[in-house]
């Protein structure tokens, strides 16, 4: 039964974002300052997040999944990321860009051995495609894999991947005689290591490090598909990896909102409250504003993106247009809150800094542009 | 052993509540939950049928449009396996004791030995439909358990009382047992189970169908109005140097605020 509710469609939607709100106040919530400070990943708190059957959300009920659509992960993201978007991000590297891809292109062999294993959150996953040498180039890949035997042999280097630190198993992108492939490494596969972490300036809750393959063994069990076919499955991911991320930043925007309104009837100066000042009550409506239009937007490309619905221009558009009202919200709020905005003491310059990222990771500002305007040209050749 | 839990849809912990405009209700701003006590005994009710086995049903009086959605998510999808929704126009201004009636015919209809309740609900915090419950079905009460546990066809409770003080007590089934905070720690639903809440039965129930009249639900009280606390005075700030506002502030309390 549907709503009607953009937002809510279904029943179970509003159920699911009544336990992740109720899951993000009690558990999330409390841990992000820390590890945002600490720049660690909570590993305890994935693995509560898998109890809740939250690591295979888009995955079949008969996979051990939860059967939910692509609103259903765009609500998770939403709500995690009003507390805690660096967690949100490792979350999301884990159950979107290893889970829901590696499920759309596995045999039921791979299924059977590695689902279980990152459903639980007992092992912690992610994904592997940014190189030292090629970013948004990244077809410009420079990792090869060759087969020798009933091994293929790796080598190369993978870079900022979250997850690396902690992880257990990886989706690699690599190329077999040119083409594109993808592959499962474990973390023991011989020749496989991982660098020391790489700090960075926000998404603190996540760890990201390199990926070194050096003559690195992996079986052929291992292949995802067949070989050649990693352009279509990174491709098909990487709508759901932008949706998602456009969800983390309508996170970010609404809770900075909340933040501001509330600080702005309380805080008072030359004997009034905030609120009362023109400049101020810009903020707070323009960034209400901004927040509510991208939130429609990505929720309204959500109803039309799945793994049968592929939807580039709508993922591209909802990236594009919600990651830079994240960033702007932010600052928003802490403008609002003038000095206490930057302190460590509150929420707002740490979401501040975590917002940036969504302008970088999982394709550039530039690449939503320049991916749009070639797929709004194609679909709109001239006669 | 068939395990009952009475379950009331309440305005959220932080929703405010307020007189409706003519005085003669009260609405609240914010969602509805299942009332934070009830989920104590949802959870006990849960834990108890984990260990001995047996089935659990969550009765609750409301409009099912109303309370349905949230049984589901926060009853049914913790593992309670049916709801009864007792939906009747003539409960729509029913008192305590007629919320009680309804609910005892459909407890003792679906043949429970052991009803769990919150201590109490939220909202109009009245503390008195889990007593009338049970004396209408002349079973027991253990009022505020923080522990229990079930041994065949008796059971042990222990009681909060003044001053920290631990009651236990013990008796036979079947018993009332209204949870006070601290009896456990309510789980989270799991996605899953959310996803399949849809499919467990719920069974809409009207008086006729439990053997009741309208007159046997009749309010013998009703509210004449709600109003509002008073709002609070304004602060009072103190100005002056450290000695000069300490001393104030020490008078005030003594004097004012009679607290010293
Ligand atoms: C916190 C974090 C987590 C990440 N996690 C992962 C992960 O888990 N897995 C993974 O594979 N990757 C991950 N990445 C990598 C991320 O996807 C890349 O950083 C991103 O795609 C950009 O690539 P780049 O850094 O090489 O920048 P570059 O591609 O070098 O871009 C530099 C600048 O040049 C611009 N530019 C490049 N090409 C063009 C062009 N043709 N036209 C116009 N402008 C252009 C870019 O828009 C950008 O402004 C992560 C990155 C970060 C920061």
């Amino acid at each position: 039964m549907t709503t009607g509710d953009l937002f809510n469609p279904t029943e179970e939607h509003r159920m699911l974002r009544d336990l992740i709100t109720e899951f993000t106040q009690q558990e999330v919530e409390p841990q992000a300052s820390t590890h945002d400070a600490s720049g660690t990943m909570n590993v305890e708190l994935m693995r509560k997040v898998g109890e809740l059957g939250l690591l295979g959300i888009t995955i079949p009920t008969e996979a051990g999944g939860a059967g939910m659509d692509s609103v259903g992960a765009v609500i998770v993201h939403h709500e995690l990321s009003k507390s805690d978007p660096g967690f949100c991000l490792a979350y999301l590297a884990h159950s979107m860009l290893f889970v829901n891809n590696f499920y759309h292109c596995s045999s039921e062999q791979q299924r059977a051995r590695y689902l279980p294993r990152v459903l639980s959150g007992e092992w912690i996953a992610g994904m592997g495609m940014t190189e030292p040498g090629a970013g948004t180039d990244v077809l410009g890949m420079s990792t090869t894999a060759v087969r020798s035997g009933d091994h293929y042999v790796l080598n190369g280097t993978k870079t900022y991947i979250t997850n690396a630190c902690e992880g257990h198993c990886f989706l690699v992108y690599a190329k077999v005689e040119g083409r594109v492939s993808a592959f499962i490494v474990d973390r023991d596969c011989p020749g496989f290591t991982t660098s020391q972490h790489i700090e960075k300036l926000g998404m603190r809750g996540s760890t990201m490090a390199e990926l070194i393959f050096d003559d690195c063994r992996v079986p052929v069990a291992n292949l995802l598909g067949e070989e050649g076919q990693g352009i279509t499955h990174m491709m098909r991911n990487l709508e759901l990896e932008r949706l998602t991320l456009a969800a983390m930043s309508v996170g970010i925007a609404d809770r900075c909102v909340d933040i501001m309104i509330r600080h702005a009837q309380e805080r008072r100066a030359f004997g009034e409250p905030l609120v009362n000042f023109g400049q101020i009550q810009r903020y707070l409506a323009d960034g209400y504003a901004m927040t509510e239009a991208a939130k429609s937007l990505v929720y309204h490309v959500a109803h039309h993106c799945g793994p049968d619905a592929r939807n580039r221009i709508g993922t591209d558009a909802a990236k594009l247009f919600a990651a830079p009202v994240g960033k702007t919200v932010a600052d928003y709020a802490m403008q609002v809150m003038g000095g206490s905005g930057y302190c460590r003491e509150y929420p707002v310059e740490r979401l501040w800094r975590d917002a940036k990222l969504l302008e970088i990771g999982g394709g550039t500002i530039e690449a939503h542009q320049k991916n749009l305007s070639k797929d709004l040209t194609r679909s709109r050749p001239l006669a | 052993m068939k395990i009952g839990i009475c379950a009331k849809v309440t305005a959220d912990t932080d929703a405010r509540l307020s007189p409706s405009a003519d005085g003669g209700s009260f609405e609240f701003s914010g969602k509805s939950v299942v009332g934070p006590y009830d989920m104590f005994a949802v959870e006990e009710a849960v834990q108890t049928k984990e260990k001995h086995g047996g089935d659990t049903v969550v009765f609750t009086v409301g409009a099912e449009s109303d309370v349905l959605s949230q049984l589901r998510g926060s009853v049914l999808a913790l593992g309670v396996d049916k709801a009864v929704i007792v939906e009747d126009p003539a409960l729509a201004n029913a008192d305590a004791l007629g919320v009680a009636r309804a609910l005892a015919k459909a407890i003792e209809a679906e043949g429970v030995d052991l009803v769990f309740c919150g201590k109490q609900a939220i909202d109009d915090d009245n503390v008195q439909v889990p007593a009338m419950i049970a004396g209408l079905l002349g079973w027991a009460q253990v009022s505020r358990v923080t522990a229990f546990a079930v041994d065949g066809t008796s059971f042990t409770a222990t009681r909060a009382m003044d001053g920290g003080i631990k009651q236990v007590v013990s008796g036979n089934l079947p018993v009332l047992i209204t949870a006070e905070r601290g009896l456990n720690t309510p789980r989270y639903a799991k996605l899953p189970a959310i996803m399949k809440a849809k499919k467990k039965p719920t069974e809409r129930r009207d008086l006729a169908a439990l053997g009741l009249s309208a007159e046997a639900v009749a309010p013998k009280v009703s509210t004449s109005a709600y109003g509002s606390p008073p709002e609070r005075p304004s602060g009072k700030i103190i100005e002056g140097d450290t000695d000069t506002v300490v001393a104030e502030l020490v008078r005030l309390l003594r004097e004012e605020a009679k607290v010293l």
